[in-house]
């Protein structure tokens, strides 16, 4: 039986800011993920950290909340955020007086812009079409959502916060009609752990309504699945986004070496075991297409999709207080809370807002919040490494789209004891390129194994659930290049390999 | 520009194509073969796979879906072209064991088993049973090999490590060329008291053909290679294999060649451009062979919108209507719709609704072959290519 002050439910942004949060104030937590960090929303977006351009003619608020958020994040998370900048480009046919609506409300709320010829644009982003009227130029970021959730873990843990990743809640210890608890699985060993605390945090986000009808409360909301594709290589050093009001793959953002773009909005009845349609596909790259033609013939290596949470009407919650319009945090009067909605960009704000509430009504106490003021802990790790010098050191090569070596999957496997392939694939890369693990992966867990970690039966298992995982993904953007390497791989595991369904 | 004027022209040096040529080659014509890359076979286990799931391979393909290839081959044409093949490797010291009408099993890197009906004699001892007992000698620093998923199946199994000083599969492979080299591991195995029971290695026996043979008499066990992830040096030994034969049949090879343009006489093709960096060749013919492959070599190219084009001739090519149809959801269930997507073709092996007269088509390009749902990649390959041959031979007579 582990006791605690705070548990949290769910390692996404929201959950690992919450850690941080408490860290910084002293208070004790315990945080537990059903997968790695980032495994919902967080990992599956665009990773646009937003100036709030997007938002700012629809929803002033929600667009001065991002441009504040921005501001700070760049602040302290140096080595996760790249500052790109962005440009919120005008296509033939799209309204001029909506630009003029842009700029003006962009102005209100305090964000930046720089109104550009068509020339000037594509001297920034020589890729753009060449017929582009004019551009918005505005201070967006692309942010590396999985590095940002685990520096948010690194102040937590260094401040004695525990995270239990790859664990599941699947039921709530009762006592005199409060929730007094939780319990967890481990999904490798199958292990339970409970857990107590005097207050339970559900930042679970989609399955925010599960969770919470585990404790037995209803969460009136409906899911929306958005779905995204990642090209082969980066198209544009900018953050590109269509200066008209928010719609269906208007969003292109350069991250690492490949650029994502998006998304789509299709309403959904479960978090879980979501596909990614030809036809979604097809709406992004057309989009997409439009903003830099050479999308059409760029190569894609991957599409994946994630669910944002959409709250219904306020009046079935029991308690709730709209602390922005953005996200909701509410008392279930019974322990726990939830906190749900927001955005990635705006995730130290939900989080500082959520421990300002616990704070006062649970433990009655007022601590100055600093999550905005200290950088980011860990940021020494990510030493912005240049490939020219890593190219250098490379000896033992495991996967070769990525350039990760058999040392660096080795440290990750002794730094943190993991038996996962995507906890390796989080720290290293690897099998983030064009063949998606396809060559590295059977490297990986063969590594795992010589390391003791699993055994040879358990890394067959990994393996296949690897490559149904990875298929999942590149399923949707099977044609051209794509689909001839899916063919090389599908020889190699099903044919060589024999491992077909038998 | 060069030129050059041929009986027979081959476009596609995989196994498919190049076992066309040396019929023909056999048979007298004057052939050429025209191949951009190298192909498949190099990456696969060495093995002929000719359809799995079922005990005889050779009285299996007469239940197989109508329009599938092989029907267009029948048992017969199968029994010429497998002997042809074998007889092929033979010539160049290359021993092939199993039959048409019997398949067999090999262990594999993955340590399950696989089922294919010729193997390379290096292999003729890897139908292990899981209560044998298994050796298993690996090589340090070899990133493509990884004994566990193998010993894992065994009750009984003992890993012994040799530093070959590389590792790469390639380099394992060429470094047992040396018979120097080959002394040195002879010594290590003499001193470290292995146990009994069959013996496994990674296949890196050797790039020659005939290194296997030799360190077998040596050691004086029962050894045999585990394929392993591409590189493929079985598979190399086999395409190095067919590229001499037709070489020392004074074929002419256009390696790394492409075809550029293709010019016409009415229906029929009179010639091929080649394209190359600074020189383009000329090539006439009185018939040509299509065998460029499936997706995977480009002799097929699937677009976003759902149309497949042939790469050469731009034949029209059959494919499953709508994108989302050609993959199903789960990975490890073969017979995706995509794999019926190729070249129909009639009774002679021509393309359907061209009206070209002196073009056939063989191998994996073929439509309805489906190769990984029926196992039946290089057998279908062989077979339809001979078979191609055959039929162009007649058109050439
Ligand atoms: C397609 C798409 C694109 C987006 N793009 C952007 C963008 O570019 N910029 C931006 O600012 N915002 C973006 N957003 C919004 C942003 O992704 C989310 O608001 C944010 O990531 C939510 O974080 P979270 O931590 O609240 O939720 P999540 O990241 O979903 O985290 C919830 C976690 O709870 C875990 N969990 C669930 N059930 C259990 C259980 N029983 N036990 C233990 N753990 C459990 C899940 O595994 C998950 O990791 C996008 C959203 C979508 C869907
Ligand atoms: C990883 C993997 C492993 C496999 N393992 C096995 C196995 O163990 N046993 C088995 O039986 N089958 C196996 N298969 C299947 C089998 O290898 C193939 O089905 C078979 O080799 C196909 O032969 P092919 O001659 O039709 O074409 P390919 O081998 O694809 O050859 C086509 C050739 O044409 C050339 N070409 C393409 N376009 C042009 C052009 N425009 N101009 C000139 N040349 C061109 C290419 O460069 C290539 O060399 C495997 C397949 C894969 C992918």
């Amino acid at each position: 039986m582990i006791k605690t002050d705070v548990i949290i439910i769910g390692g996404g942004a929201t959950g690992c800011g919450i850690a941080r949060d408490l860290a910084l104030r002293g208070i004790a937590h315990h945080l537990i993920e059903k997968g790695d960090f980032a495994a919902g929303a967080t990992g599956a977006c665009h990773g646009l950290l937003h100036s709030g351009g997007r938002y700012a003619v629809s929803d002033p608020e929600a667009a001065e909340e991002c441009i504040r958020e921005n501001m700070i994040l760049r602040k302290i998370g140096e080595k996760c955020v790249e500052q790109t900048g962005g440009l919120f480009v005008r296509l033939a046919g799209d309204s001029r007086r909506y630009r003029d609506k842009f700029l003006e409300s962009c102005d209100r709320v305090g964000i930046d812009t720089e109104l550009l010829s068509g020339a000037r644009a594509l001297d920034l982003v020589p890729k753009l079409n060449p017929s582009l009227e004019e551009a918005v130029r505005v201070p967006d970021c692309s942010i590396d959502p999985f590095r940002l959730c685990m520096l948010n873990a690194i102040t937590s843990k260094n401040r004695g916060g525990v995270f239990h990743r790859h664990h599941e809640v699947f039921e709530f210890i009762k006592e005199k009609g409060r929730l007094a608890g939780v319990r967890a699985r481990d999904r490798f060993t199958g292990e339970i752990k409970d857990l107590r605390a005097r207050v339970i945090i559900n930042a679970s986000g989609a399955w925010g309504k599960k969770i919470a009808n585990l404790a037995g409360h209803d969460l009136p909301m409906n899911l929306s699945k958005g779905s995204l594709v990642i090209t082969n290589h980066r198209l544009t050093n900018m953050v590109i986004n269509r200066l008209r009001p928010p719609s269906n793959g208007d969003i292109i953002v350069p991250n690492e070496a490949v650029c994502l773009a998006g998304t789509t909005s299709i309403s959904v009845d479960s978090p879980d075991n979501l596909v990614v349609g030809a036809d979604e596909v097809d709406i992004v790259t057309r989009e997409a297409g439009r903003m830099i033609p050479e999308f059409n013939s760029t190569r894609l290596i991957r599409a994946y999709t994630g669910v944002r949470p959409l709250l219904l009407a306020e009046k079935d919650a029991t308690d709730d207080r709209s602390v922005s319009r953005g996200f909701r945090i509410i008392n279930h009067q019974d322990g726990m809370y939830s906190i749900l909605g927001g955005k990635l960009s705006t995730y130290r704000l939900m989080a500082e807002k959520m421990v300002d509430t616990v704070l006062k009504e649970v433990f009655d106490k007022t601590v100055a919040c600093q999550t905005g003021d200290l950088p980011l802990e860990g940021q020494e790790f990510l030493s912005g490494y240049p490939l020219s010098t890593r190219l250098k050191d490379m000896k033992d090569i495991i996967c070769e789209c990525e350039l990760v070596t058999r040392k660096d999957v080795e440290s990750v496997i002794d730094r943190i004891g993991t038996k996962s392939i995507g906890d390796i694939q989080h720290r290293t890369r690897l099998g983030m390129g064009p063949c998606q693990g396809g060559f590295c992966t059977y490297r990986a867990l063969g590594i795992i194994q010589e390391k003791g970690k699993i055994t040879c039966d358990e890394s067959m298992g990994a393996l296949r659930e690897f490559l149904q995982k990875r298929f999942r993904g590149i399923r949707p953007a099977l044609w051209g290049d794509q689909l001839r390497e899916e063919q090389l791989v599908e020889g190699i595991y099903l044919n060589i390999m024999n491992m077909e369904q038998q | 520009m060069k030129t050059g004027k041929y009986d027979a022209v081959i476009v596609g040096g995989g196994i498919s194509g190049l076992m066309a040529a040396i019929d023909l080659t056999r048979k007298g014509r004057r052939v050429a073969v025209v191949s951009k890359g190298d192909p498949i076979c190099c990456l696969s286990t060495g093995c002929i796979d000719i359809l799995k799931g079922v005990d005889s391979p050779r009285d299996g393909i007469c239940d197989l879906p109508e329009n599938h290839p092989y029907h267009l081959v029948g048992a017969g044409g199968l029994d010429r072209a497998a002997g042809l093949f074998v007889s092929v490797m033979k010539e160049a010291g290359l021993s092939y064991v199993g039959n048409v009408g019997q398949n067999r099993w090999i262990l594999s890197p993955g340590g399950t088993r696989k089922q294919t009906a010729l193997v390379p004699e290096s292999m003729a001892h890897g139908n292990v049973e899981e209560n044998e007992t298994l050796v298993v000698i690996i090589f340090k620093g070899m990133k493509d090999f990884f004994p566990g998923y193998v010993t894992a199946k065994f009750q009984n199994a003992d890993v012994y490590e040799f530093d070959p000083g590389n590792g790469s599969t390639l380099g394992i492979a060429t470094k047992f060329d040396d018979p120097a080299f080959q002394e040195d591991f002879f010594k290590w195995f003499k001193s470290q008291k292995i146990s009994k029971g069959k013996i496994a290695l990674p296949a890196v026996l050797g790039t020659k053909p005939q290194v296997f043979g030799e360190l077998a008499q040596k050691l004086d066990r029962k050894i045999f290679e585990i394929p392993t992830l591409p590189p493929s040096i079985p598979g190399l030994r086999m395409f190095k294999a067919l590229k001499t034969c037709l070489q020392d049949a004074g074929a002419d090879l256009y390696w790394g060649r492409s075809v550029e343009s293709v010019e016409k006489d009415g229906d029929a093709i009179e010639a091929v451009t080649l394209a190359g960096i600074g020189r383009s060749t000329r090539i006439e013919a009185r018939a040509f062979i299509l065998a460029t492959g499936s997706f995977v070599s480009g002799g097929l190219y699937a677009r976003q919108d759902g149309v497949v084009k042939e790469s050469v001739f731009d034949l029209p090519a059959y494919v499953p209507e709508n994108r989302e149809s050609w993959f199903g959801h789960n990975f490890f269930e073969t017979g995706h719709g995509i794999e019926k997507a190729g070249i129909r073709v009639n009774g002679s092996f021509q393309p359907e609704s061209t009206g070209i007269p002196n073009l056939f088509v063989c191998g994996s390009i073929l439509a309805f072959s489906e190769t990984m749902k029926y196992g039946c990649g290089h057998g279908m390959a062989i077979a339809t290519g001979v078979t191609a041959a055959e039929k162009c031979e007649d058109h050439l007579a």
